[in-house]
């Protein structure tokens, strides 16, 4: 008994140390935006373009037959279910609220926080980071700082490109391909979203985009020399990004829902 | 006062190695400094020390008269870029092209992205035979061209001491020449060097001072003025 309280203890604790690192490590990104240093800020502008280029742009072509998909999935199953009584203001709930934030921060972390990490994990193996510091350029300022602002900034990009063509196409594909009755649909939408939802959805997308990049960065900086560790650091990254999207998640409906 | 001074320093051991323990070393300027070490690894280790890349367990690392923390590693980024390093570590960063790695310092301190290379550094990519390959990325290189690319980086970036480990491996044997040259202009420029060679030859014609590593002691001894001129 007294060893699995044992255990169940120190796992608290690894788990308590971990979550306090990672805020350590996400402070010490913010504090380059805090301090604007004016070194390397045409750099760090180039890196952010481009980092929007792969994880924003470069996702779009899988992103939106998803969010096709998906739309049309959810209005269909609300509009047999509901009898047309408030399913427009029921596929507004789900999608931009829930589902929405989540397939995004899902697509986001296969595509994109995998990506980071796996090259942040080959960066410090093979002493490319070492480099830099080397050149004198700070390795949070040049790889970090870029990535946490590219990727969030994709992630609320994607979140708004997901709700309005899960919506406005999902509602195409079912009022072209059957025959429920979607007169009124659009007018329940437009009646059923409040600011409030676009905001919260917006807020979700920020912390989801913080959440994924910080945990991506830290699971690739904290390898230290075996190239066997890429995978694991890799899959750790992933699992635990998508565990935190989904307590944010919890809790912001929870803040703002109930 | 000394250009760069390490004092009580205490290192763990890398690799096969045994590390260091409680040794003092300082370089000043016109210092040409061979190590001469059975394990490889433990003069590795030292040349990562004089380069900040690994911390001591003890010890106070003094560069330029003052004494630096290596734990507040921000404000070490000034110091490092007046280091230059040339070892089997030494890395190009694999997502930029050797044009953009040759630049970077320039991207980073003067906010330029134009692509010019200044005109020491085009010639040394002439001598070197990397002008049809500067817009490539590293994996598309063989490692001899990575590593010329690396000693052009470094030879490039104005540095106040030189560190190398093993650059007849790194320039190439077909190119000792080019090494002995290279050799010539930095000690005519007074630059301090400390460098880890297996060939006799360097170390007897360039070095005036030589750094016994053994059994995690090392012993620092002077041998005389350095002559320049081909072998």
């Amino acid at each position: 008994m007294i060893r699995v309280i044992g255990y169940i203890g120190r796992k608290a604790i690894d788990s308590c140390t971990h979550l306090l690192d990672l805020f350590a490590f996400l402070y010490r990104i913010f504090a380059q935006v805090r301090d604007r240093p004016r070194e390397g800020r045409v750099l760090v502008g180039r890196i952010i373009i481009q980092q929007l280029y792969f994880t924003a742009v470069e996702a779009l072509p899988i992103l939106m037959p998803i969010a096709l998909l998906v739309g049309s999935m959810v209005i269909i199953q609300f509009a047999k279910l509901s009898g047309q009584y408030d399913f427009g203001r029921i596929s507004v709930l789900l999608i931009i609220r829930e589902i929405g934030p989540i397939i995004t921060a899902l697509l986001v972390i296969l595509r994109s926080s995998t990506a980071v990490t796996i090259e942040i994990s080959y960066m410090r193996v093979l002493h490319e980071l070492d480099a830099m510091e080397m050149a004198g350029l700070d390795p949070i300022r040049v790889v970090c700082l870029p990535r946490l602002i590219g990727i969030t900034s994709a992630m609320v990009g994607l979140f708004v490109v997901f709700d309005l063509v899960s919506i406005l196409g999902g509602y195409a594909i079912v009022w072209m391909v059957t025959d429920i009755p979607m007169s009124n649909f659009l007018f329940q939408i437009a009646k059923a979203i409040k600011l409030a939802d676009i905001g919260v959805g917006l807020l979700k997308a920020v912390l989801f985009g913080v959440a994924i990049t910080g945990t991506s960065l830290y699971r690739g900086f904290e390898m230290k020399h075996q190239i066997t560790e890429v995978p694991v650091a890799t899959s750790r990254s992933a699992v635990e990004g998508f565990l935190y999207c989904l307590v944010i998640n919890v809790l912001i409906s929870i803040v703002f829902y109930l | 006062m000394h250009l760069l001074q390490l004092n009580n320093y205490t290192l763990a051991a890398q690799g096969s190695g045994d590390g260091l323990s409680g040794f003092s070393f300082s370089l000043d300027k016109g210092d040409v400094c061979a190590i001469e070490s059975a394990n490889p690894d433990d003069a590795q280790l030292f040349l990562r020390a004089l380069a900040t890349l690994v911390h001591p367990l003890k010890g106070t690392y003094v560069f330029k008269g003052h004494p630096h923390d290596l734990k507040k590693y921000g404000e070490m980024l000034g110091y490092k870029k007046q280091i230059g390093y040339v070892a089997r570590d030494a890395a190009l960063i694999s997502n930029m092209s050797i044009r953009q790695n040759l630049l970077l310092q320039r991207y980073y301190y003067e906010n330029r992205l134009d692509i010019d290379l200044e005109p020491e550094a085009l010639s040394l990519c002439g001598d070197f035979g990397l002008m049809e390959k500067l817009d490539r990325r590293p994996s598309e290189l063989n490692t001899m061209e990575i590593q010329a690319a690396i000693v052009i980086r470094e030879l490039t970036k104005r540095a106040d001491v030189m560190l190398l480990s093993q650059p007849e491996d790194f320039i190439g044997h077909a190119k000792f020449d080019l090494l002995v040259t290279l050799f010539n202009q930095l000690i005519t420029a007074r630059l301090p060097i400390v460098f880890l060679s297996y060939d006799q030859r360097l170390v007897e014609r360039f070095a005036n001072r030589k750094v016994m590593i053994n059994n995690g002691s090392l012993t620092a001894m002077t041998t005389g003025p350095p002559t320049q001129g081909p072998l």
